[in-house]
C-alpha cells in the first residue's frame, strides 16, 4: 500500500514537471532578453489568456462562437476610453472596470446567443460581435480624434510608490495574471461545474436527464469566459498603447480558434502552444517575408490538420509519454 | 400512493397527435411496462414523463406533485432517473468521469468551480462502489466508447440506479441485447427493492412478462389495454393488433 501511495507521488511529481519547466520557462529567459524580445513574450501571455479563456468556450464547453473578441475588445476600449476622455491611468480602477465591461457584454451576449444551437449560435455571436465593431468604427466618441480606434495608452500607473513600469516589469505583471488565471481555469475545468459542461458538450440530454440545467451552465461559462478575455483585452491596450475596431471583430475572434485547434483543442495546455506558434510564426515570417505573413500562417495551420489534426500539444504529450515510457522508471 | 399519476395527457407534432388523451396511474413500488406496436408513442410518453417534452394538453403529477411545466432537470431531482433507448452515456469522457457526473447531478456539488470533482469523497466513494458493483472498476479510466455495447447498457442502468431515483424510466433496456445481457439487465431489475417504481418500454415480450406486474398497451397514442400479463394476453383486441403479428 506504501509502496503504491508512493508510487502515485512519483507520478504525480512526473505529471506536474512539464508544467515546471514550462513556468520556469517563461519566468527566468524572459529578463535577459532584449525589450523588444521581452514585448513579444509579453504578446504571447496576452494571446495566450485570451486563446485559453475560448478555449473554455469551444473546447470544453462545445460552443463554436465567432464573436468572442468582443469581449477582448471590450476590455481594451474600456482602459482607452477612461484615459482618452476622463485622464485615468490608474491600473487598479482600470483593469476592473475593463474586466467588468467585458463580462457585462459577454452576460448580455450570452442572453442572446443561447437562445440558438449549433451554427446558429455561431452566426449569432458573429453577428453580435459586429456590431460591436461596427459601433466602434461609427462612434466618434469610441475613437481618438481623426482616427479609427484610440492611441495615446500609456502603461498603467500601479499606484506604487518610487516605482514605474517598463517593458520588463509589464511583462512579470502580465506573466502574474496569466499564471493566476492559469490557475484558476485549471481548477474549474477538472471541478465537477467543469466537468459538467464537458458532459453538455457530449450529451446535452443525457446532463438535463441527471439533474443539471444546461442552459444555465452554458450561459455562465459564456460569461466566466467573457471575463477572461476581457482581461486579455485590458493587457493587450497597455502592450499595444492602441485600440481600433479590428480588435472586436471577427478576424481577431478567429485568432484564438486557431490557436486552440493548432495547440489541441480541449486540452487545458494546448491553447498555450497553439499561441506559441502563432506568435513564432508572426515574428519569423514577418521578419523573412513581410506581408506574407498570413499566408505562412495559413500554411503551419493546413499543415497541423492533416499531420497533427487533435493538435500539437496533443502530438507534444504524446512525445513525452513516450519517452517517459522508455526511459522512465516509472511505468504508466 | 401514486408515484405518477398522468391524466389526460396528448403531444402533437403538427397535425399528427403521437399521445391522446392518455391517463394512467402507477402506485409505488410498481412495475410497469407500456408495450405496442412501433410508433404507438411509448417513446413520447416517456419524453413526456421525462420532460424532453412539453404536452400539448393535459397533466403530470409525480408523487402528488405537479410537474407538467417542470424542465427535466428539475424532474430529476424530484427522483425521476432514465435510460435512453438509444444510450446516452458520455461516450469520450472515462467511465468514472461518467459515474462522478451522474452522482453530482442531483446533489448541491454540482455547481462547484474551485474543487476537484474527485475530492468530494462521498460522491466519490459511491461512485467506486457503484462501478466495483457493475465490474467496472478495473476500466474506470477508459472512454466509455470502448465498452462493449451490453457493458455501456449495464452500466447507464446502474448509474441511474445510483441516482436512488423513486421512479426509474427504462427506455427499451434489452434492446440489441444478447440474451445472457438481457437477462443481467432483468435480475438487476428484479433485485430492486419496493421503494422504487418502474416504468418499462420494450418490444421484447419475454422480458416484459417477466418483469412487468401489469402492462400497459399503446395504440395509436390511446391506450386500449390496462391490465395483469395474464389478462393483457387473453385479451382479443391486444392479440388482434399486437400479439397477432408477433405469433
Amino acid at each position: 500500500m506504501e509502496a503504491a501511495e508512493q508510487q502515485t507521488e512519483r507520478c504525480r511529481w512526473k505529471a506536474g514537471a512539464p508544467y515546471l519547466v514550462g513556468a520556469l520557462i517563461l519566468i527566468i529567459p524572459p529578463f535577459f532578453l532584449s525589450s523588444y524580445g521581452q514585448g513579444i513574450m509579453t504578446r504571447f501571455l496576452i494571446l495566450a489568456l485570451f486563446a485559453m479563456s475560448y478555449n473554455i468556450v469551444f473546447g470544453y464547453a462545445g460552443l463554436l462562437s465567432l464573436g468572442h473578441a468582443a469581449f477582448f475588445g471590450a476590455g481594451g476600449y474600456m482602459v482607452a476610453i477612461l484615459k482618452l476622455h476622463y485622464g485615468v491611468n490608474l491600473f487598479w480602477i482600470a483593469a476592473p472596470l475593463g474586466i467588468l465591461v467585458a463580462t457585462l457584454t459577454a452576460a448580455l451576449f450570452g442572453l442572446v446567443a443561447l437562445r440558438a444551437v449549433g451554427i446558429y449560435f455561431l452566426l449569432v455571436t458573429f453577428a453580435l460581435g459586429q456590431m460591436m465593431y461596427a459601433l466602434a468604427w461609427n462612434v466618434k466618441w469610441l475613437s481618438s480624434a481623426g482616427m479609427n480606434g484610440i492611441t495615446g495608452i500609456n502603461l498603467p500607473d500601479l499606484a506604487i510608490p518610487g516605482f514605474m513600469l517598463n517593458t520588463t516589469s509589464l511583462y512579470y505583471m502580465v506573466f502574474i495574471f496569466f499564471a493566476i488565471s492559469f490557475l484558476l481555469l485549471y481548477r474549474l475545468v477538472y471541478s465537477p461545474y467543469g466537468l459538467a459542461v464537458q458532459g453538455i458538450r457530449e450529451d446535452e440530454t443525457r446532463m438535463q436527464a441527471v439533474g443539471y440545467n444546461t442552459w444555465l451552465y452554458k450561459y455562465i461559462t459564456f460569461v466566466i469566459t467573457g471575463a477572461f478575455a476581457g482581461m486579455a483585452g485590458v493587457l493587450f491596450s497597455y502592450y499595444n498603447f492602441f485600440v481600433s475596431p479590428k480588435h472586436l471583430g471577427v478576424v481577431t475572434s478567429f485568432l484564438p480558434m486557431v490557436m486552440c485547434i493548432m495547440g489541441g483543442l480541449g486540452t487545458f495546455v494546448g491553447p498555450i502552444i497553439g499561441a506559441a506558434v502563432f506568435i513564432f510564426v508572426e515574428h519569423f515570417s514577418s521578419v523573412y517575408f513581410p506581408e506574407r505573413w498570413p499566408l505562412v500562417l495559413g500554411g503551419v495551420f493546413v499543415l497541423t490538420i492533416i499531420f497533427a489534426r487533435e493538435g500539437i500539444g496533443v502530438y507534444l504529450w504524446r512525445l513525452w509519454r513516450k519517452l517517459n515510457y522508455q526511459y522512465g522508471s516509472v511505468k504508466g | 400512493m401514486e408515484a405518477l399519476k398522468v391524466e389526460g395527457l396528448c403531444k402533437n407534432f403538427g397535425g399528427v397527435s403521437a399521445v391522446s388523451n392518455v391517463s394512467l396511474s402507477i402506485t409505488v413500488g410498481e412495475r410497469l411496462a407500456i408495450i405496442g406496436p412501433n410508433g404507438a408513442g411509448k417513446t413520447t410518453l416517456f419524453n413526456l414523463v421525462n420532460g424532453q417534452l412539453s404536452a400539448t394538453a393535459g397533466r403530470i403529477y409525480f408523487f402528488g406533485e405537479d410537474v407538467t411545466d417542470l424542465p427535466t432537470y428539475r424532474r430529476a431531482h424530484l427522483g425521476q432517473a432514465r435510460a435512453f433507448q438509444i444510450i446516452s452515456l458520455l461516450q469520450r469522457m472515462t467511465v468514472l468521469n461518467n459515474a462522478l457526473v451522474t452522482l453530482h447531478g442531483t446533489r448541491p456539488s454540482r455547481f462547484e468551480m474551485f474543487r476537484h470533482v474527485r475530492e468530494f469523497r462521498n460522491v466519490f466513494d459511491l461512485a467506486a462502489e457503484t462501478l466495483k458493483a457493475l465490474d467496472l472498476w478495473e476500466r474506470r479510466d477508459e472512454p466509455v466508447e470502448h465498452l462493449g455495447y451490453g457493458e455501456q447498457r449495464r452500466l447507464e442502468i446502474g448509474l441511474g440506479l445510483a441516482m436512488k431515483p423513486k421512479l426509474l424510466l427504462l427506455d427499451e433496456p434489452s434492446a440489441g441485447l444478447t440474451k445472457e445481457e438481457g437477462a443481467d439487465i432483468i435480475n438487476i431489475i428484479k433485485k430492486l427493492g419496493q421503494e422504487i417504481t418502474v416504468l418499462v418500454v420494450d418490444h421484447d415480450m419475454g422480458m416484459v412478462f417477466e418483469l412487468a406486474e401489469r402492462i400497459i398497451v399503446l395504440h395509436y397514442g390511446q391506450i386500449i389495454a390496462d391490465g395483469t400479463p395474464e389478462e393483457i394476453q387473453a385479451d382479443q383486441r391486444v392479440r388482434e393488433i399486437y400479439m397477432g403479428i408477433e405469433e
